[in-house]
């Protein structure tokens, strides 16, 4: 986007394409986010599986990873130790 | 056909590496061959990936952990300190979290993590060959001989590698699909590019080290493999096995060398009944060498008075091979 066009107060069609974004988009992007979260997870998992005492990717390589995925590790962690309930098919 | 006319008649073969039980002769091989090549002008590196590396020992000098040392004109020998190279590696991670994120100390977790992968048994042999690449890659040398660890961790390197590369396809086609997400995400909320994914990268880069170093391994233009073994039964049937499990891996057989042959001359002479009977077994065995492997032997070598250390025995021993 220009700075031009930033500086305007947004017009008609920008509002209709924010209600469509909010409708439709915003959802989806959502979707896509959570699907991706949960890919991040699985990929952890396979990689850093010994975190959790499943061996899986050799350490020599996973350790090339490790850097990469610091801040995510705890989420993680708690995320794959966490005990399942009802409840969570919800979310 | 002989080991010189291996040597001479296939000029593209860079990658000489001797297998075989342990010490049956490997290294007295790897150095011999070293040697001559050498003697002929070529620039030569001899390197072991064995953490009880004898090239030391062979040539006399303490080399290990020391990076290429020179020998004699041409000649350079290197012994890979395997438990160093995974210390400097597990360093190097360290920093790069500790820079990453601006953080003082690596968080306990994630630290302790660190230090059991080199608890791990794979650690060292991925570590050792990743050297290899680093050696090999480097282009400096016409030769590179490698001072082959016992049969057992050469098979289990080279299955370890196709899955490996199995395995990390997978992982890298994850990684892929997530980006994916991330831009349909990126595009619905019409924010700007995704940033590049580091990961990924450095799964490919993962990808191309493993392939590398496997592919040396099983590169038929390049790559000259020969087995070492003795007159004896249990060797041979070994060889045999590891030659066909060899086989599957696609590694190239360039033929046979069979170490300590006992000179059949001494028969004439007067010698104890001992003697007469390890060359009466030999006989027999090297009778049984010729219908296994047949023309595929290059050459016999027999048994010195003495063990071959220093650059004169190894000069000698030299002579014996591939004549003067």
């Amino acid at each position: 986007m220009s700075e031009e066009k930033k500086e305007k107060k947004p017009g008609f069609f920008d509002n209709i394409k924010s209600v469509l974004y909010g409708m439709a988009g915003h959802d989806m992007a959502r979707f896509a986010l959570k699907t991706r979260g949960s890919m991040e997870h699985l990929f952890i998992l396979i990689t850093m599986g010994d975190l959790l005492g499943i061996p899986i990717l050799p350490p020599y390589y996973s350790l090339r990873l490790l850097p990469y995925v610091v801040p995510q590790i705890s989420t993680w962690k708690r995320r794959m130790l966490r005990e399942k309930d009802l409840t969570d098919a919800l979310a | 056909m002989s080991l010189r006319d291996v040597f001479e008649k296939n000029p593209d073969r860079r990658y000489i590496m001797f297998g075989g039980k342990g010490g049956l002769g490997k290294t007295t091989f790897s150095a011999t061959t070293a040697y001559w090549l050498a003697k002929k002008g070529f620039k030569v590196l001899v390197f072991s990936v064995d953490p009880q590396a004898s090239l030391s020992d062979i040539f006399q000098r303490d080399i290990f952990g020391k990076g290429p040392v020179e020998i004699m004109p041409n000649l350079y020998a290197q012994e890979i300190d395997a438990d160093r190279r995974i210390k400097e590696y597990q360093n190097e991670i360290r920093h790069k979290i500790k820079d990453m994120y601006g953080l003082e100390e690596v968080p306990e977790e994630i630290e302790s993590y660190i230090q059991a992968t080199a608890a791990e048994p794979a650690m060292e042999e991925s570590a050792i060959f990743d050297a290899v690449v680093d050696i090999v890659v480097g282009g400096e040398y016409d030769y590179y001989i490698y001072d082959l660890v016992p049969l057992g961790h050469a098979l289990y390197y080279l299955s370890m590698a196709s899955v490996y590369d199995e395995w990390i396809s997978k992982i890298t086609q994850l990684r892929q699909e997530m980006q994916e997400y991330s831009q349909v995400a990126a595009v619905m909320q019409r924010s700007k590019e995704t940033e590049e994914d580091m990961i990924l990268k450095e799964l490919l880069y993962i990808k191309e080290r493993i392939n590398t170093s496997s592919g040396i391994l099983t590169d038929k233009q390049k790559t000259a493999f020969f087995f070492v073994l003795i007159p004896e039964d249990m060797i041979i049937i070994d060889t045999q096995k590891a030659a066909s499990l060899f086989a599957k891996f696609n590694v190239p057989l360039s033929g046979y060398i069979v170490n300590r042959v006992i000179p059949q001359e001494l028969a004439q002479q007067d010698i104890p009944e001992y003697l007469r009977n390890r060359l009466e077994m030999q006989k027999k065995y090297l009778a049984k060498i010729d219908q296994t492997f047949g023309n595929e032997v290059l050459g016999w070598v027999h048994e010195f008075e003495r063990d071959i250390t220093g650059l004169q025995m190894i000069e000698r021993l030299a002579e014996e091979i591939f004549g003067r």
